[in-house]
């Protein structure tokens, strides 16, 4: 048992649950008191000693259910499945498969052990077989280990094609035998679903292996390759994958910034405070009292430009403000492509989701026209530049290709002068700005930081610069 | 001390607390392995509570250090009484010609003050927090220290001391060990993430809103005169409820508060007007509000739908 769950514990770093030596010393103490006969208070006494973020549960359930109970929860459900279709009570069932039974018996010429076990739904049986194979897989590996998929490998192991010309021989010898109609016919469905449960069987055993080895499923891997993909390629898929990443993002942030900083250590000496706080002693001053240096909150100001080339960036970068917005005192954002329009009040009335899908369809403005970042900046500054202050920050999120319309830099200059703080992020690589309709040599030299941000870690990186 | 899982289910049950399997059986092991217990989960599934009903149930003192930004040592630990310690230095002043009275040198007059030394340092100044008293207590404790989550990272460094050893060191005097090594329950609403070296000295337990089954029994053992059949609805409107996305889902104890409230209003079964009346005591944001109404609406259509007629003949009696 030790050794077990030595390997159980290492299952689970492998699947990225922190698991400690003395954490793993505790199981021992803790199942010395509890025994390991019962099994829900073995699962809980490991779950309590073992795993220690909320987070960890539900990957450690699935792991224990891999480890411990093997695929008996998968044979359960395949019974149940087939009781199901063919309508059979449990009873009828086990009726059914003792009378095939007795038909096996009758066939002439060998079954193989597996078709055996398989048909006569002998579990212990068929779950050794499977496993034992499996073993022998994972040991020898062969040279087609890259070429071939571990299922083909697995198949070609086991002879499925064995055990499907079986049972294909072991329906003509019933059809010839000639049963009654409704059991012949249940039978020879019955038959026909075990063939495709064990390839059920055999694909649940093979994922099962993979995980405890850390092999995560093909769907985990891309999750990573996410991280390092242009927006511009985002496939359907990756943007609703995305908004789970920003959603993240976002609360981290938040986490970690709801414990505001202590007391600052370094603020001026209060005299009044530190003269009440001694009175008890006197007046003689045994806890100096400092002023608390307050942090005030920031406000923000995004403009996003929606057009095609863009427009996933701005997605994010919306979606990720209004995610954190209760970090600013303020938040505005507005939208462009040739006119810039407002569009706070649609983050008022509608959930994130609504809002930045609501945003970016152009209920605003016209979404089909050219950028124009001059003409757009100079609206802004008609429209709203009495807004900004010395505490706004202001982001702009575009790829500065202005189709040679009139740049009118000078806005940025203007806001540059009166906000705290000018950022603009790009989606484009920092090789190409400047080069065809690109204005960004012109725009970047009046942000405090031009940066690009095509990616979600580029966006990682850029989010400590724009929370406060 | 409890003596099994079964044991610690009965226990708290006396004291009106339904826990399942898992809730007890990590407080088991965690009175049975004296490891602290760190709790974490929704607010309002009863995190604190757990720590005050194990204190009922092994009919212990509870101990409750309620954490926030800011706590420090002194208000956590022990606080050094230096007003009290300059009445004493006063006092000395005036009788210090009684005790330097016989002495010729000046050595011996500093050795006579110094026999009186642990007036001076000794712990009639220390002025015990809730840290210190559980573990000078003359009996063994519940010690809770409640949303742990808010304290700074270095009041969380400095628990690990106390946590894995049981034992502080104070400047003035030196290290104190605990008479009695106390039960300990942390509860955290994961406003950040505790670091890994406490929780690696800690049981861990998440404790989730319960199903309905559960919850029923709960309401019907926390509030004896409510209706069966509108505890029934109740709890089956919340798990609708909690399935949308509000701002604060409705607690354990919020709907507690909701059926304590409807059943002073003698309701037997929910209708409209009655839950939009009483919806503020379940719900804690405009916004919220707004999107349980529209939940409420479907609800109530879909039960007038199962049993046509039904509600307006009870609307007769």
């Amino acid at each position: 048992m030790e050794e077990r769950l030595i390997e159980f514990a290492s299952v689970l770093r492998r699947n990225g649950i922190r698991v400690s030596l003395s954490e793993n010393m505790d199981t021992f103490r803790a199942l010395k008191l509890v025994g390991i006969g019962d099994p829900v208070l073995f699962r809980h006494t490991l779950r309590t000693t073992l795993v220690k973020r909320a987070g960890d549960v539900k990957p450690f359930e699935e792991l224990f259910d891999y480890f411990f109970l093997g695929i008996g929860q998968a044979l359960d459900a395949i019974d149940r499945r087939i009781m199901d279709e063919l309508g059979l009570s449990p009873e009828q069932f086990q009726e059914m498969l003792e009378q095939i039974q007795r038909l096996l018996k009758e066939m002439e010429g060998d079954l193989s052990a597996l078709t055996r076990a398989l048909l006569n739904n002998n579990r212990a049986e068929l779950e050794r077989q499977l496993r034992e194979a499996m073993q022998q897989e994972m040991e020898q590996g062969t040279a087609d280990n890259f070429r071939l998929t571990p299922y083909t490998r697995m198949t070609a192991r086991l002879q499925l094609d064995r055990v499907q010309s079986e049972i294909e021989r072991f329906k003509g010898m019933l059809q010839m035998l000639g049963e009654n109609g409704e059991d012949l016919q249940n039978v020879l469905r019955y038959l026909d679903e075990r063939m495709r449960d064990l390839n059920r069987l055999l694909r649940e055993i093979i994922q099962q292996e993979q995980r405890k080895k850390g092999i995560e499923p093909r769907d985990f891997s891309q999750r990573g390759a996410l991280a390092d993909k242009s927006f511009a390629f985002y496939t359907e898929d990756d943007i609703r994958r995305m908004n789970d990443a920003v959603a993240r993002l976002a609360q981290r942030l938040k986490n970690r910034l709801s414990v505001r900083r202590k007391k600052a250590a370094r603020g001026r000496f209060n005299v009044k405070n530190t003269l009440r706080k001694n009175l008890q002693y006197g007046g003689v001053p045994f806890h100096i009292q400092l002023d608390r240096r307050r942090k005030t909150k920031p406000q923000v100001m995004v403009l996003c430009d929606i057009s095609d080339s863009v427009l996933n960036a701005s997605r994010f970068m919306l979606q990720f403000v209004y995610s954190v917005q209760d970090l600013y005192s303020k938040v505005r954002s507005f939208v462009f492509v040739a006119e810039i329009g407002e569009v706070t009040k649609l983050f008022e009335e509608h959930d994130i989701q609504t809002a930045v899908e609501g945003a970016l369809k152009g209920d605003v403005i016209d979404v089909f026209s050219h950028s124009n970042f001059g003409r757009a900046f100079e609206q802004f500054y008609k429209n709203f530049f009495s807004a900004v202050n010395a505490k706004t920050t202001v982001l702009i999120i575009g790829d500065g290709r202005n189709n040679y319309n009139r740049p009118s830099d000078w806005v940025l200059r203007e806001i540059r002068q009166k906000a705290k703080q000018l950022i603009w992020l790009n989606p484009e690589s920092r090789m190409t700005w400047g080069i065809g309709d690109s204005e960004m040599p012109r725009f970047a030299p009046h942000c405090h930081v031009a940066e690009e941000c095509r990616s979600i870690n580029q966006l990682y990186k850029i989010v400590d610069l724009i929370v406060p | 001390m409890f003596q099994s899982v079964n044991d610690v289910i009965a226990g708290f049950g006396a004291q009106k607390y339904i826990c399942n399997n898992n809730v007890a059986t990590v407080v088991y092991l965690g009175t049975a392995l004296q490891k602290p217990i760190l709790v974490e989960g929704p607010a309002g599934v009863g995190k604190t509570e757990l720590g005050k009903v194990l204190a009922d149930a092994l009919g212990m003192e509870l101990i409750r250090l309620q954490c926030y930004e800011g706590l420090d040592e002194a208000k956590a630990l022990y606080e050094w009484e230096y007003a009290k310690q300059l009445l004493y230095t006063q006092i000395l002043k005036e009788k210090i010609g009684d005790i330097l009275q016989g002495s010729r040198t000046l050595q011996e007059a500093v050795d006579c003050v110094a026999n009186q030394d642990g007036v001076f340092f000794s712990d009639r100044f220390l002025l015990p927090r809730p840290l210190l008293r559980a573990l000078l207590s003359e009996k063994r404790c519940v010690l809770l220290i409640d949303e742990v989550d808010k304290s700074d990272a270095e009041f969380e460094a400095f628990l690990l001391e106390i946590l894995s050893d049981f034992q502080i060191s104070v400047p003035e005097i030196g290290t104190l060990k605990a008479k009695h090594i106390p039960l300990v329950i942390l509860t955290s609403n994961n406003s950040r993430e505790m670091s890994d070296a406490l929780k690696r000295r800690c049981l861990h337990l998440y404790i989730d809103f319960p199903d309905s089954q559960r919850e029923m029994e709960i309401i019907k053992l926390k509030v004896p005169d409510v209706g069966n059949q509108l505890a029934e609805e109740v709890v089956r409107l919340l798990h609708r409820l909690r399935k949308l996305d509000l701002k604060k889902t409705p607690s354990i104890s919020e709907t507690l508060d909701w059926v304590r409230a409807l059943t002073l209003l003698n309701v037997k079964q929910l209708d409209h007007d009655l839950v939009e009346e009483t919806l503020s005591t379940l719900m804690k944001y405009e916004a919220d509000i707004r999107k349980a109404h529209q939940e409420l609406k479907a609800y109530l259509a879909e039960k007038q739908a199962q049993r046509p007629g039904g509600s307006e003949k009870d609307h007769l009696h």
